[in-house]
C-alpha cells in the first residue's frame, strides 16, 4: 500500500485548463450535430422543404375522409381524429381554435375546430358521428405537435362513435387513401396556379405544369380568398 | 379489457376487498416460463444460503474477511444497484418538472423498477451486516452516527423509498378500486418527486462519498476526491440505459398490456433517451479526462491496471456514447439497446473497479466471492424482477389507467 502521497494540486492545472477548452470547443460541435437534425427537420417542413407526394405521411389502417380528417379506432373502440398531412403540410397550422368539448354529440359533417394562422381559418368537419370523450388541449397550446406527427400526438378529439360501420364506408382505407391522396395532390397544383392567376397574385411566381414542385405551407402567405376557394373546393363535405 | 380495478368496482358488493387482494396473490400466466425455469431453483438454493448466513455468520458463505469487509453484495448490490435505480428520479424529473410530457408514459414503469430496486438492493445491506437489526439506530437514534456518511446514505434510502412508495402509490389505489385514496395519493406526487430528486441527486454522490474515506484502499486510477460528482453524473446514463433495456425487455415480455399510445411512443421515447445518455456521457468522459490529469496518473496508464482502466473509459464510455450517438442520428433502435448494453456493462464495470476489483488491488490475497455470495446476488435480483412482473400483471402501470379517474 502506497500510503500517504502528495500532489501538487496547481501543478496540472494549465493542462486542466487546456482540456476544458478543448471541451467547450468540441461541445459545439457535438451540440450541433446532436440537434441539428431536429432543427433541420423543422427548418426544412417551415421553408426549405418543398411540397412533394413521397414526403406525405398515409398511415394504411387509418380512415381518411375526403375532407382531409383522418379516423382510427383504438383498441378499446374509441376513435381518434384529427387532420391529414396533406392539410398540415399545405397549411402549416399555426392555431387550433374551437376544438368541441368533451361530452358534445358530434353528427358527421358538424364543426369540429378551426385551423389556420392569424386572421385566415379554414373550417374542419367530423368524419364521422360520436360523442366526444377526450379534447387534446396539447395541440392548442403546441400546434407543431399536428406537424410533427399528425397521427399520434396530432389527434384532435378523441370519440365514442355512434354510426361507425356506416360512417366508414364512405372513408377511404389503404391503397384507396393513397389514390385519392396523390389525386388530391396534383388537383392541389393545378388549383394554386388557377388561384394564383385569379387573384392576379405576383403573376408569373408560379407556373408549375412544366413539373415544377411548390414549396411546403404553400396557403400560409396567400390572401384570404384563396383560402376561402380552398375551403369550398377541398374541406366542405 | 383486462382491467382489475374496473373489475373490482363493479364487483365491489359480492367480492370484499380482502378477497380480491387473495385473489391477485395467485400466479397469473404460464408457470413453466424459461426464467421461472432458471430462476426457481436460484431463489430457493439462495434462500437456503441467507438462512445459512444468518445462522452461522458471514465467514460461513461469503469470502469477505476482516481485511475486506465489503464485497459482491455492497459492490453489485448497493452500489451498482442504485446506479441503475437512477433513471427514476431523472425521468420524474423531465416529466413533472422539466413538462416533457412524451416521457410520461415511461414514468410509471421506472419508478416502479427504481422502488423495488432500492428496495432489494438496499434490503441486500441487511446481509452484509454483521448485526443487521442494529440498522434502525440511525433512524431511531440510538447513536445516530451524524459524522458518518453512512447516516446519510440510511436516511436517504429510507425516505427516498418512501418518496418513490407515494409516488407509485396511485397505481395501487388504482388497483384496488380506492379512489378517495387515489385522489389524495395524486395530489402528492409533485411534492414528492421534488423532495426525490433531492435525495437522488444527494445520495448517488452519498454512496461515492463511502470511499472517499478509503483513499489508500482504493486504486489511484479509480481514487480521486471526485467519486461523488463521479457517481452522480455517471447515475444519469446507467439510469437511463436500464431504462433502455427495461423498456426493451418489457416490450416482449408484456406486450399485451402496453397500449396503442405507448407503443407507438416508444420509439421517439427510446430515440430522445439515447441522446440524452450520449450528452451525459461526453460530459463524464471529459471529467475523467480532468480527473486523470489532475490526479496525475499518467505513471499508471501503462501497467495492468491502467489498460483494465483505459477498457472502462474507451470500450465502455467513449464506444457506447459514439453509438448512442450515431444510433440517435439514424433512429436506430436495435443499435440504441446494444449501446445501452454496453454502457450497463461499463458501470457495472466501474463500480466494481472502486468497490472490489481496484480495492486493495495491491493485496497479496485478492477477494473472489464465492459462489454463494454471486448465488445470493441473483437471488435478489430474481426476487425483484418475479416482484416486478406481479405488479405489471396486476397493476395499470404499462396499460391505461381505469376511466374513473377522469370523474
Amino acid at each position: 500500500m502506497d500510503g500517504f502521497t502528495y500532489h501538487n494540486i496547481f501543478e496540472t492545472k494549465g493542462q486542466e485548463y487546456l482540456v476544458i477548452i478543448v471541451f467547450l470547443l468540441l461541445l459545439i460541435p457535438f451540440w450541433l450535430f446532436l440537434f441539428k437534425r431536429e432543427k433541420l427537420k423543422s427548418g426544412m417542413k417551415r421553408i426549405l422543404a418543398y411540397l412533394s407526394f413521397d414526403n406525405l405521411r398515409i398511415p394504411k389502417g387509418v380512415f381518411f375522409g375526403k375532407n382531409h380528417t383522418w379516423a382510427f379506432m383504438e383498441r378499446n373502440g374509441s376513435v381518434s381524429m384529427g387532420i391529414d398531412d396533406f392539410l398540415i403540410q399545405t397549411l402549416g397550422v399555426e392555431r387550433v381554435d374551437g376544438i368541441l368539448k368533451e361530452g358534445t354529440q358530434l353528427n358527421k359533417g358538424d364543426l369540429l375546430a378551426e385551423i389556420g394562422s392569424n386572421e385566415k381559418k379554414l373550417k374542419i368537419y367530423s368524419p364521422i358521428s360520436g360523442t366526444i370523450t377526450e379534447t387534446n388541449r396539447e395541440i392548442i397550446e403546441n400546434p407543431d405537435i399536428m406537424s410533427d406527427d399528425p397521427y399520434i400526438d396530432g389527434w384532435m378529439v378523441k370519440v365514442n362513435p355512434s354510426n361507425w360501420t356506416q360512417d366508414t364506408q364512405q372513408l377511404l382505407l389503404k391503397d384507396d387513401s393513397i389514390n385519392w391522396e396523390k389525386n388530391e395532390f396534383s388537383r392541389f397544383k393545378d388549383f394554386i396556379v388557377r388561384s394564383v392567376n385569379k387573384y392576379s397574385f405576383e403573376p408569373d411566381a408560379l407556373i408549375l405544369q412544366d413539373g415544377g414542385e411548390i414549396a411546403g405551407r404553400t396557403l400560409e402567405d396567400l390572401p384570404i380568398e384563396i383560402w376561402t376557394d380552398f375551403q369550398k373546393e377541398f374541406l366542405n363535405m | 379489457m383486462d382491467n382489475s380495478a374496473i373489475r373490482i368496482s363493479s364487483d365491489k358488493e359480492k367480492v370484499s376487498r380482502f378477497r380480491f387482494i387473495l385473489n391477485e396473490l395467485k400466479p397469473k400466466g404460464k408457470l413453466l416460463t424459461p426464467f421461472n425455469i432458471i430462476a426457481t431453483p436460484v431463489i430457493i438454493t439462495g434462500i437456503v444460503l441467507i438462512v445459512i448466513r444468518f445462522m452461522y455468520g458471514l465467514g460461513a458463505i461469503t469470502n469477505l474477511s476482516q481485511e475486506v469487509p465489503w464485497g459482491l453484495w455492497i459492490g453489485f448490490d448497493v452500489v451498482t444497484g442504485v446506479a441503475f435505480a437512477g433513471g427514476a428520479y431523472i425521468i420524474t424529473f423531465m416529466v413533472y418538472i422539466l413538462n416533457l410530457k412524451s416521457f410520461k408514459p415511461i414514468v410509471r414503469v421506472t419508478v416502479l423498477n427504481g422502488f423495488l430496486a432500492y428496495v432489494f438492493y438496499a434490503g441486500a445491506l441487511l446481509l452484509d451486516l454483521g448485526r443487521p437489526w442494529n440498522v434502525i439506530n440511525p433512524i431511531i437514534g440510538n447513536s445516530f452516527g451524524v459524522s458518518s456518511v453512512l447516516f446519510l446514505v440510511a436516511w436517504h434510502f429510507l425516505l427516498y423509498m418512501i418518496a418513490q412508495l407515494i409516488e407509485f402509490s396511485p397505481a395501487i389505489a388504482e388497483w384496488l378500486g380506492a379512489k378517495r385514496a387515489r385522489k389524495i395519493l395524486a395530489s402528492m406526487t409533485i411534492a414528492a418527486v421534488i423532495f426525490g430528486i433531492t435525495l437522488s441527486v444527494l445520495h448517488q454522490s452519498g454512496l461515492g462519498a463511502l470511499y472517499l474515506m478509503a483513499k489508500e484502499k482504493i486504486h489511484p486510477l479509480w481514487y480521486s476526491e471526485f467519486i461523488p460528482i463521479m457517481f452522480l453524473v455517471s447515475s444519469v446514463f446507467a439510469g437511463l440505459s436500464m431504462v433502455i433495456f427495461e423498456g426493451a425487455v418489457s416490450r416482449k415480455v408484456f406486450f399485451n398490456q402496453l397500449t396503442d399510445k405507448n407503443k407507438r411512443a416508444h420509439h421517439r421515447i427510446v430515440v430522445n433517451l439515447a441522446k440524452i445518455c450520449a450528452g451525459a456521457m461526453f460530459v463524464y468522459f471529459f471529467m475523467q479526462i480532468l480527473v486523470f490529469i489532475h490526479g496525475q496518473r499518467w505513471e499508471y496508464i501503462s501497467t495492468p491496471m491502467g489498460l483494465w482502466f483505459l477498457l472502462e473509459i474507451v470500450g465502455f464510455v467513449v464506444i457506447p456514447m459514439l453509438m448512442y450517438v450515431l444510433a440517435f442520428k439514424r433512429e436506430n433502435n436495435f443499435l440504441i439497446k446494444f449501446a445501452a448494453i454496453l454502457t450497463m456493462i461499463g458501470i457495472i464495470l466501474n463500480r466494481l473497479n472502486v468497490t472490489i476489483i481496484g480495492f486493495r488491488w495491491d493485496d497479496a490475497v485478492q477477494y473472489v466471492p464465492s459462489w454463494m455470495e454471486i448465488v445470493v446476488t441473483l437471488t435478489v435480483i430474481f426476487t425483484e424482477v418475479m416482484i416486478f412482473r406481479w405488479v405489471i400483471r396486476r397493476m395499470p402501470v404499462l396499460r391505461d389507467s381505469p376511466e374513473w379517474i377522469k370523474e
